[in-house]
């Protein structure tokens, strides 16, 4: 167990954007019925201690590759595209949609239906991600990685605001 | 196959002979212990006749300790020496104990020597300071002593449930009041994914399931997808300081309160306050309305009025019932079963409320009491090898999410909550100043943003770093959790190789030398003596090491290994049986340790060889289609 494996050849499964998450799924389990630390509990500590570190590698493979945001940064990680933290995206248009909606959640808490202007903002929120998905898609299809590199920047802009959104549908949910 | 001529009867169990295993729910209330005989799991009485062994522990002076219901009627008389609840200060500090905000008849001790370094809360009684990991310990070895005598000698190993939203420091305190009662600790499951189990199995469902628990002092809610004997558990949830204890003090509050009482009563008041509330309770499950006394007053309350008391806690409940449900990415028209576990979900208002919030009847066919021992005990007989495990597998999650301190007292996330588990995650970090050769790491666990407002789990040094300019040492940190939910950390420094030591200062768990250090004070209580266990638990360790060793062998030993490796291997397994049949512990130790040592590249290379074979076996699939 001393090489870290390719998720994909982990999984069995294409390398690309898209996945056939039902695929994953079975596959995901079959392969925790053969290596997670319960299979190994009447075996030497060493290997059981092995059999966790690949049920761990297996569960970061199965998490990388069912989450888009995170399937995308792995495949440009793959093809050799380096991506710091601290990186964001030049397309002032996008900011400035970015700067809007967030100022728009700031607000819900004082419109009338608080409930119904939230939902609304998620609806537009996961519209955007959803085509960023797909041009993402397209993009690094092409081997366009510069251009697809700077879609996965949005993206996790776009992730980031919808966590945001469910923070505060837990804070209001809190609130009655 | 000369490989076969290694075992000797008698020397180590032959592989296929029945192990004894048990489930044990060590409960806020009451605690439990189960085991499958003849195909079938059930909870094993105690010499009173009844399968449920109250969660209490009197110490009398002189050292002598009840367990049971006999230490529960102490309570009344005896209050500062009876320990109830005690579930509740697991892996806890005198900070958290004190924001419980209830009078608790007990004279707290911090357990370390400095007040201010923190650590689990100690309690003070006639036979001296006990903390929450003793007094634990002695309820284990009740059941442990009930499994033994059921099944007729040692116990093989245990499973032990605890909520699924405990904590590092509450597991960590659980493990090691196994480990103080001497129970070989199969592993730690969560009690909702337990009491899945034991419905699952029953009745073969499939699809998503929703457990609601609510115990005397404990609250969860988990949500799984069951698929083949595959439980995933997809997200969990819940208060580790919310039970059916907390009814029963909102009704006594209303009682204190319409009898003129005030708030501040004296033990023995409040706990006859308690023993009315938790009686109305009880009494409106039946019936509509109860009339209560106390003292000179005589008053009713009726169903609606209990709901009212009650309502802010059960909605509580529910708020965590629909974050889990959002986790888990299911809404709860997707949940086909609902299933109650817990004592406090026979209140009448509880199955009310969770009936209303799914939209379906829950289940609630086994009881909710034992309903997670059975669990356990159906996941002990597969864990221990009794029985072919291909049918349960159980996929459970890190309940909430682990960081680490950064600057200005801020948390970063490392493992989001609902990651399933084992999980393993590096970060790197760097020395900010020249010449740095150590450096802490702050471990928390919780949702916040601030550190203070997190868990903290414990305080990581890393040392012998070797000296380089600041920010040029790359130390590589990996945190893993185990499939028990534990915690642990190591460290290397990339361009160097060198891995750092670490020592743990753990926040509210004992520290290894407590454990011994407990240990060895509960022999002096013991009739057995310290050799003569230590011994033992050595020869048990020892027989499970050449046992897995000898099925590793059997099953591709020729095939991975040259004749010079075996024997090397064989001679290390002759010395280990032979340290086995003497009486030194400390030998037997060290044969164990220079097995396991000798045995690791073979480890290394079954592993090698199921993962190749688990990706071809895949490989072969693919080309069919």
């Amino acid at each position: 167990m001393s090489e870290q494996h390719n998720y994909f050849e982990i999984f069995g499964l294409k390398p690309g954007f898209s996945v056939d998450r039902e695929a994953l799924a079975q596959r995901y389990r079959e392969l925790q019925r053969e290596f997670h630390p319960d299979k190994y509990a009447a075996r030497s500590d060493r290997e059981q201690m092995l059999a966790m570190q690949y049920a761990a590698q297996i569960n970061e493979a199965h998490n990388t590759l069912r989450e888009p945001v995170a399937r995308a940064g792995y495949l440009l990680e793959l093809a050799g595209v380096e991506i710091s933290p601290e990186q964001t995206t030049a397309d002032a248009e996008f900011l400035m949609q970015q700067m809007m909606l967030r100022e728009r959640l700031e607000e819900v808490r004082s419109e009338a239906d608080p409930a119904a202007a939230l939902d609304a903002l998620e609806d537009e929120v996961s519209r955007l991600f959803s085509s960023e998905q797909e041009r993402f898609a397209r993009r690094f299809a092409d081997g366009e990685l510069e251009p697809a590199k700077d879609s996965l920047l949005k993206l996790q802009f776009l992730r980031k605001l919808q966590h945001q959104v469910e923070e505060l549908e837990e804070d209001l949910l809190g609130d009655f | 196959m000369a490989l076969l001529q290694i075992s000797e009867p008698g020397q180590t169990p032959e592989p296929h002979q029945r192990k004894r295993a048990v489930g044990i729910d060590l409960g806020t209330t009451n605690s439990l212990v189960a085991t499958v005989r003849s195909g079938s799991a059930a909870a094993i009485e105690g010499e009173d006749g009844s399968v449920i062994l109250p969660s209490a522990v009197h110490y009398s002076e002189g050292g002598a300790v009840t367990v049971g219901s006999a230490a529960r009627q102490c309570a009344g008389a005896d209050p500062y020496n009876t320990m109830l609840s005690i579930k509740r200060f697991m892996g806890r500090g005198i900070g958290d104990v004190k924001s419980f905000g209830e009078q608790l008849p007990y004279h707290f001790v911090q357990s370390s020597d400095e007040a201010d370094k923190g650590g689990m809360v100690s309690i003070e009684t006639v036979a001296g300071p006990v903390n929450p990991v003793q007094v634990s310990a002695e309820i284990l070895k009740v059941l442990a002593s009930r499994g033994s005598g059921a099944l007729g000698g040692e116990l093989d190993g245990a499973v032990i449930t605890v909520p699924a939203y405990f904590d590092d420091a509450q597991r960590q305190a659980t493990k090691d009041a196994a480990q103080l009662a001497g129970l070989h600790v199969l592993r730690l499951l969560n009690e909702p994914t337990a009491a899945a189990v034991a419905y699952g199995l029953d009745q073969g469902e499939e699809g998503v399931i929703a457990v609601y628990d609510l115990g005397g002092g404990t609250f969860d809610i988990s949500i799984l997808r069951l698929s083949r004997g595959v439980f995933e558990v997809l997200s969990t949830g819940g208060d580790s300081a919310l039970g059916g204890d907390d009814f029963d003090r909102a009704i006594a509050g209303w009682i204190a309160e319409q009898a003129g009482l005030g708030t501040n009563h004296d033990v023995a008041t409040q706990r006859a306050l308690l023993d009315r509330a938790c009686a109305a309770k009880e009494a409106l499950s039946a019936q509509d309305a109860v009339e209560v006394e106390y003292g000179d007053w005589r008053g009713t309350l009726d169903r609606e009025g209990m709901a009212a008391l009650l309502d802010p806690m059960i909605d509580k409940t529910l708020r965590a019932c629909k974050r889990a449900l959002r986790d888990a990415g299911v809404t709860a028209e997707d949940v086909q079963e609902v299933v109650l576990v817990g004592g406090s979900t026979r209140t009448l208002r509880v199955r009310e409320r969770v009936e209303s919030f799914f939209g379906r009847a829950p289940h609630a066919d086994i009881d909710p009491d034992q309903v997670v021992a059975i669990g356990a005990a159906l996941q002990a007989d597969v864990l221990v090898g009794n029985k072919s495990g291909d049918d349960l597998l159980l996929l459970d999650v890190i309940p909430l999410s682990l960081g680490i301190e950064t600057m200005g007292g801020l948390t970063e996330k490392l493992i989001a909550r609902n990651t399933t588990i084992p999980v393993a995650k590096a970060q790197e970090f760097t020395t900010f100043r020249d010449g740095q050769t150590a450096m802490a790491i702050h471990v928390v666990q919780g949702e916040r943003e601030l550190v203070q407002d997190c868990r903290s789990l414990a305080r990581f040094e890393l040392r012998g770093i070797p000296p380089m300019t600041a920010g040029a040492a790359h130390i590589r940190v990996t945190f893993q959790v185990d499939a028990d939910g534990l915690l642990s950390v190591t460290a290397m420094e990339k361009s160097s190789g060198v891995s750092a030591d670490i020592t743990v200062k753990p926040s509210y768990g004992l520290e290894d030398a407590d454990i011994t250090r407990m240990l060895q004070d509960s022999y002096e209580h013991a009739e057995e003596d310290v050799a003569a266990r230590a011994v033992r638990e050595a020869r048990v360790e020892a027989e499970r090491s050449l046992e897995a060793l000898l099925v590793a062998l059997q099953e591709n030993g020729a095939e991975l290994l040259d004749e010079g490796e075996l024997n090397e291997l064989e001679k290390a397994m002759e010395a280990l049986r032979l340290a086995h049949n003497g009486g030194d512990a400390d030998e037997i130790r060290r044969r164990i340790e220079t097995l396991n040592e000798v045995s690791g590249p073979f480890a290394a290379r079954r592993m090698d060889a199921s993962i190749r074979r688990a990706m071809q076996g895949h490989t072969l699939d693919e080309f069919d289609q």
